[in-house]
């Protein structure tokens, strides 16, 4: 079964449209990453699918309710780390907790303090419990943040940017917590980011946006395959010289080769590495070139992503 | 709608409110002044000689009201030093539409901070990614502008009367000023309708301004009716009687279900954010 279902979802800002017709599935369990450049409609997207804002076309459902007719379920269902941490800043840390785990039908309080209490505590933010948020640091609200959305261990996370301003440490301990709710808890996780590393280690496929529309979906494997195709081979020399570079160049399967800036390495665009490594090395050797290392490079999600930004932003 | 879920809106507020100074501030002074200062005057009227004739002079001012006064109260007037007469206009007439100011201007403050505030403090959107429904939230925000507004009008009013009814005891040999029906049906019945047509409008506005000080401004409109009663009744074009409050009451109440029927439509959210500018 999928947890989230959009067909058509379109949000039109008056004559402005900030999502076009966007269709997307998302299984349970699923880590499913929303990438895309500011303003390509990713935080709307969340909001619709969070019955925040009414869609102007289309339909989606979430945890199998559709947001149209039951949004009161869907926001049961639905856990969500928004924009903004949206924290009531006159309130302490725990005041705030405690409301929203109560909004989200945590009554038993024993049950609900030791429920904030741990998520607290995994934060580092225990300590700091009965101070008011507004003396909080950036990171320090974005946790509290995420402890407002995952308190009611909701099926469904919606997370905007969830690791916007926090040090590598805690953004670090954010992927942690979002790979074992995926994984122990079975949660769904959309999540909205610009961080293509994060995209790269936690989602099981991700899908690119810009202008509103899907640009492409898949696995991060596939769209790096997909976008940038050509591998490159990284020939690491003692030294360069004009004879070994002729013989490369002189390879038939060699598309493209490029002295690197130290001159310590050639690097050759092929069509398909395994057959043009052996090859290759085989003729730099005979050209007396000395050989210190051969790395096959493959783009990361990060340049597959540039290059398919700059190539849309050019149509 | 739930009504322990109402409540855990109600208290979420009050908390925010009771920490605001910006809020608080208003809703405190503003009844102090009306309920201590207005009455301090009426001391220092009615501690003044008689003789000095200059309550004659300030009395030809409330002429045009005395004359549409009541019969029974005018003969009764009649028969009163002057002096004796400006404190009971002054009290029992004069300063009666100040008191519908002290449930507008509360509840007006409370309900902008309420909701055109969390709009402004970006945190609505946390709180209509809950489950409470607008109902729920609808109503937990418009309680939290009319208990508190109503406190302070009640508490205001039982001052200024404690103060007016010591202060004039002797003066009128044992007559207790206030209360008086007219009084009574002001206080409890045309301020809480009043509060609610404030609390409603304020809603509507909430919705199209972006912070909480345009909301607030925008509501001191609902005071030019008020002054518009203040002097028609120093002009003796309208007096406040039972009978013109009861008609009043009436009027506000058609006017809250217009208003609140207009606030729930708005109200939406769905419509909240998409609406944000
Ligand atoms: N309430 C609104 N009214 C008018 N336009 C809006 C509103 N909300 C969003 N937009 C527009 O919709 C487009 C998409 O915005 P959105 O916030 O979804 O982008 P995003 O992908 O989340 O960008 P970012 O990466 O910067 O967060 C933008 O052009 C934005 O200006
Ligand atoms: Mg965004």
């Amino acid at each position: 079964m999928y947890s989230v279902v959009t067909e058509g979802l379109t949000k039109k800002f008056n004559s402005f449209t900030a999502v076009n017709h966007l269709s997307l599935e998302i299984g349970e369990g699923e880590v499913f990453g929303l990438l895309g450049p500011n303003g390509a409609g990713k935080t709307t997207t969340l909001r619709m699918l969070a019955c925040l804002i009414a869609p102007t076309e289309g339909s989606a459902a979430v945890a199998g309710y559709d947001i149209q007719s039951d949004p009161l379920k869907v926001r049961q269902s639905v856990g969500i780390l928004t924009e903004n941490p949206s924290l009531y800043e006159r309130l302490t840390a725990l005041e705030n907790m405690d409301f929203f785990a109560q909004a989200y039908g945590l009554l038993d309080p024993q049950e609900r303090s030791r429920r904030i209490r741990a998520l607290l505590e995994f934060f580092n933010l225990w300590d700091r419990r009965n101070d008011k948020v507004a003396t909080f640091s950036k990171g320090m609200k974005q946790k509290l943040a995420i402890v407002r959305a995952t308190v009611h261990k909701p099926p469904i996370l919606f997370l905007d940017e969830p690791t916007a301003g926090l040090d590598p440490e805690s953004a670090k301990e954010i992927r942690d917590l979002m790979a074992a709710l995926s994984q122990q808890e079975k949660s769904t996780i959309l999540l909205c980011t610009h961080h293509l590393e994060d995209a790269e280690k936690l989602c099981r496929r991700v899908m690119i946006m810009n202008r509103g529309t899907c640009i492409i979906v898949g696995s991060p494997d596939e769209l790096r395959e997909k976008i940038s195709g050509q591998p490159v081979i990284q020939i690491g020399l003692k030294q360069v010289n004009a004879k070994v570079l002729a013989a490369v160049k002189a390879n038939p399967q060699a598309k493209e080769v490029t002295v690197n800036p130290q001159e310590v390495a050639l690097m050759v665009t092929v069509d398909d590495a395994r057959s043009a490594t052996p090859e290759l090395v085989e003729e730099v050797v005979q050209a007396k070139g000395q050989v210190l290392s051969v790395n096959v490079l493959r783009p990361s999600l990060e340049e597959a992503y540039l290059k398919l930004i700059k190539e849309e932003n050019k149509q | 709608m739930n009504r322990r879920n109402v409540w855990l809106v109600f208290k979420k507020d009050w908390l925010e409110i009771k920490r605001n100074p910006q809020v608080l501030l208003p809703i405190v002074i503003v009844p102090i002044i009306f309920a201590v200062v207005l009455p301090a005057i009426v001391v220092l009227i009615s501690s003044t000689p008689a003789a000095a004739g200059s309550s004659q002079n300030s009395v030809e001012g409330f002429l045009p009201l005395i004359a549409n006064l009541p019969q029974d109260i005018q003969a009764m007037l009649a028969q009163m030093e002057p002096n004796q007469v400006m404190v009971y206009i002054m009290a029992v007439y004069f300063f009666a539409p100040f008191f519908l100011i002290i449930p507008i201007m509360a509840s007006s403050v409370m309900g902008s901070d309420s909701f055109a505030g969390e709009k402004e403090r970006k945190t609505i959107e946390a709180l209509l990614a809950t489950p409470l429904t607008d109902g729920e939230l609808l109503l937990g925000k418009s309680l939290v502008s009319f208990i508190p507004a109503m406190a302070v009008t009640f508490v205001s009013f039982f001052v200024y009367g404690a103060i007016i009814d010591v202060a004039t005891y002797s003066m009128f040999n044992g007559m207790l000023l206030i209360p008086n029906a007219v009084w009574l049906i002001l206080i409890f019945g045309v301020t809480p309708a009043l509060a609610l047509c404030s609390i409603g409008l304020t809603v509507i506005i909430s919705a199209r301004v972006k912070g909480f000080k345009e909301a607030q401004q925008i509501s001191v409109v609902l005071l030019l009716p008020i002054l518009g009663l203040l002097f028609a009744q120093v002009s003796g074009l309208l007096i406040l009687g039972p009978v013109v409050l009861a008609a009043l009451i009436g009027l506000l109440v058609l006017v809250d279900i217009a208003i609140f029927y207009l606030g729930m439509k708005v109200f939406q959210r769905e419509e909240i954010l998409s609406r944000q500018s």
